[in-house]
């Protein structure tokens, strides 16, 4: 799973961010563009990690990540014509799945959280901003991540064991489906992972451009506490389908 | 698990570990204000709590400053005088002696004028015995007030008379007396006598400026420059005899002055309104002043690259002003100065 070139890829993906962070830190310390504005309105750093923690992390790399991984814990074993390898171990079809997600979840926040620490040191300190001050956000963003990346991870596992081409479903449903759902008021947003995610996340969501505003005008904010037992329960429904679906499924490897 | 993962698991932790250990070192060695997250935060102890203006620069950063050496360049006579006075009476050379000052001002309680009632603190390498030889030339005289040296000289330089040891406000209509006290080795608090009097007291005990959450947030929330100012406008304003235009302002709150001056001055100015009517009403004003000076502006490029770095903005109840004057700008006033110098002497 880790070495795989998709692995290559997300892990230039998971770059991105760190290298930016590293050229507005050089650009800052190397030139007088020391104050960085949005709308006439001063950004220091925590404000910024802030937005790149929403724009970059929460909105599309977790997701990224959840449905590249997630739909190929299965999918990728019968691309590859080793599912029949691990199905004559004697162990249940669905442990397999279990296990493969425990691995996913282990590789992804290892490649996550190195990405947002480095991140976080080298803009934070940005415009007289306090490494102590906001590490308690810090803390909370990192576990947000991590419930995220288990989040997605369940829904797509889901998705990979039960339907044939899972990565396009996966990437309807996490950059299709969840941020239109997310900018209509009513009920539906609640058959969302983002809804629950984005109650977790200790900072202000940025008004980058007319739909983030018309989310931002939208948005209800269930409570920290709500949000996670929901989450509990996506992940504990999801995974529980997941093993059924591998458990029942005959999957047919083409010759 | 193959070496590669081993060793990536091992990188990824290490990354994540080392991290989270700085950030718990920088959350429990505590919240240094971030205007004062390298220096500066020890002089706080000696502003008292009701302070109404709180101010802070870098002398040395500033000094030493391309922008500095620009504005010499440009204005090569005339602006040092002051200095020069300053100086004279106390023989300390501001541009080579202080590294940083912490000043403020407090509202005359009593209805009396703001100026007087400040107090400087600065801090760099002082000659003590040649500053006190040379405002005891100027007419000083010395007292000692628990146990501190108060170098106390009269404005007009004749030494001041009473009981150095009462701590009495002097007569409302007697002048504040100047004084200089070196409050540590290398720490120097000049001002009104009265108020280097109370500073002393402070350092014994009692509240000082930490303690006001309003101001201290406030200067938390300054992003990082070598100078800068935080204070109550509308004490000022009732405390201080400002222009008369000054009070037809909507009614503004606090303000803060914040500014780095490196290559070029960078800052912005920034005013809280009472509510978001009287934030609207400023930015209106500040926005016909503005588009006042674009007008006045076209045919001075100096004034008009000053102009065109103004940027209004805020929120809420906030109204911000934010400038960017690129050093070249002083080298564009050189010419202009010069011209006026000739221009009598041609006569």
């Amino acid at each position: 799973m880790l070495w795989s070139r998709r692995s290559v890829f997300l892990g230039l993906l998971l770059g991105g961010p760190v290298v930016l962070a590293a050229a507005i830190r050089i650009v800052t310390a190397t030139t007088s563009l020391w104050r960085l504005s949005i709308n006439g309105a001063r950004v220091g750093g925590p404000a910024l990690f802030g937005m790149m923690m929403w724009l970059l992390y929460i909105r599309f790399i977790v997701p990224v990540l959840g449905v590249f991984y997630g739909t190929s814990l299965i999918a990728d074993e019968v691309d590859d014509k080793t599912i029949t390898y691990l199905f004559t171990r004697p162990v249940p079809r669905g442990a397999i799945l279990i296990g493969k997600y425990l691995a996913y979840v282990a590789c992804t926040t290892l490649l996550v959280l190195p990405s947002v620490i480095l991140v976080y040191f080298l803009v934070v300190p940005l415009g007289g901003g306090s490494i102590g001050e906001s590490f308690p956000a810090l803390l909370e963003d990192l576990g947000m991540l991590i419930v995220g990346l288990i989040a997605y991870g369940a829904v797509f596992a889901w998705v990979g064991a039960r339907l044939k081409r899972p990565l396009v479903v996966g990437l309807v449903f996490a950059f299709g489906w969840e941020p239109a759902v997310l900018l209509f008021p009513g009920y539906l947003k609640q058959v969302t992972v983002a809804y629950y995610l984005q109650a977790l996340v200790p900072h202000a969501m940025p008004q980058d451009s007319a739909v983030s505003i018309l989310m931002q005008m939208f948005r209800e904010v269930p409570p920290v506490a709500t949000s996670l037992t929901y989450l509990a329960v996506i992940v504990a429904i999801a995974l529980w389908f997941a093993a059924r679906a591998v458990e029942l499924k005959e999957y047919v490897l083409e010759q | 698990m193959t070496s590669r993962t081993r060793y990536f698991v091992i990188l990824s932790l290490s990354v994540v570990g080392v991290g989270v250990s700085s950030g718990l070192v920088a959350y429990y060695v505590g919240f240094p204000a971030r205007a004062f997250a390298s220096q500066g935060a020890e002089e706080l102890q000696y502003v008292p709590r009701d302070a109404s203006v709180l101010a802070y620069v870098d002398v040395r950063e500033v000094m030493a400053s391309e922008l500095r050496q620009r504005v010499r360049r440009a204005m090569p006579v005339g602006h040092e005088d002051g200095q020069r006075e300053f100086q004279n009476q106390t023989g300390i050379n501001i541009e080579t002696d202080i590294e940083h000052v912490v000043a403020y001002l407090q509202a005359d309680a009593s209805g009396g004028s703001m100026p007087g009632s400040g107090m400087v603190l600065a801090r760099g390498l002082f000659d003590e015995v040649k500053i006190e030889s040379l405002m005891r030339e100027h007419g000083a005289k010395v007292e000692q007030y628990k146990g501190k040296r108060l170098i106390v000289a009269s404005p007009n330089g004749v030494a001041p008379a009473g009981d150095p040891n009462s701590t009495d406000p002097v007569p409302r209509n007697t002048p504040p007396n100047f004084a200089l006290s070196f409050l540590k080795p290398g720490l120097v608090a000049v001002g009104n006598a009265d108020l280097i009097r109370h500073a002393v007291d402070l350092e014994k005990g009692g509240e000082n400026v930490t303690s006001n959450t309003d101001l201290m947030n406030r200067v938390k929330s300054l992003d990082f420059g070598n100078a800068w100012a935080v204070g109550r406008f509308d004490v000022l304003q009732s405390a201080a005899k400002l222009p008369p235009g000054m009070n037809q302002l909507p009614a503004i709150t606090w303000f803060s002055v914040t500014g780095r001056v490196n290559d070029a001055i960078t800052g912005v100015v920034q005013a809280e309104a009472r509510n978001e009517d009287a934030a609207k009403n400023l930015r209106d004003v500040v926005r016909g002043f503005l588009a006042l000076a674009k007008l006045q502006a076209g045919s001075q490029p100096a004034l008009q690259a000053v102009i065109q770095s103004l940027d209004l903005g805020g929120t809420d109840n906030t109204v911000a002003l934010s400038f960017s004057v690129p050093g070249s700008v002083f080298d564009l006033m050189a010419p202009a100065r010069e011209k006026s110098v000739e221009k009598p002497a041609a006569h």
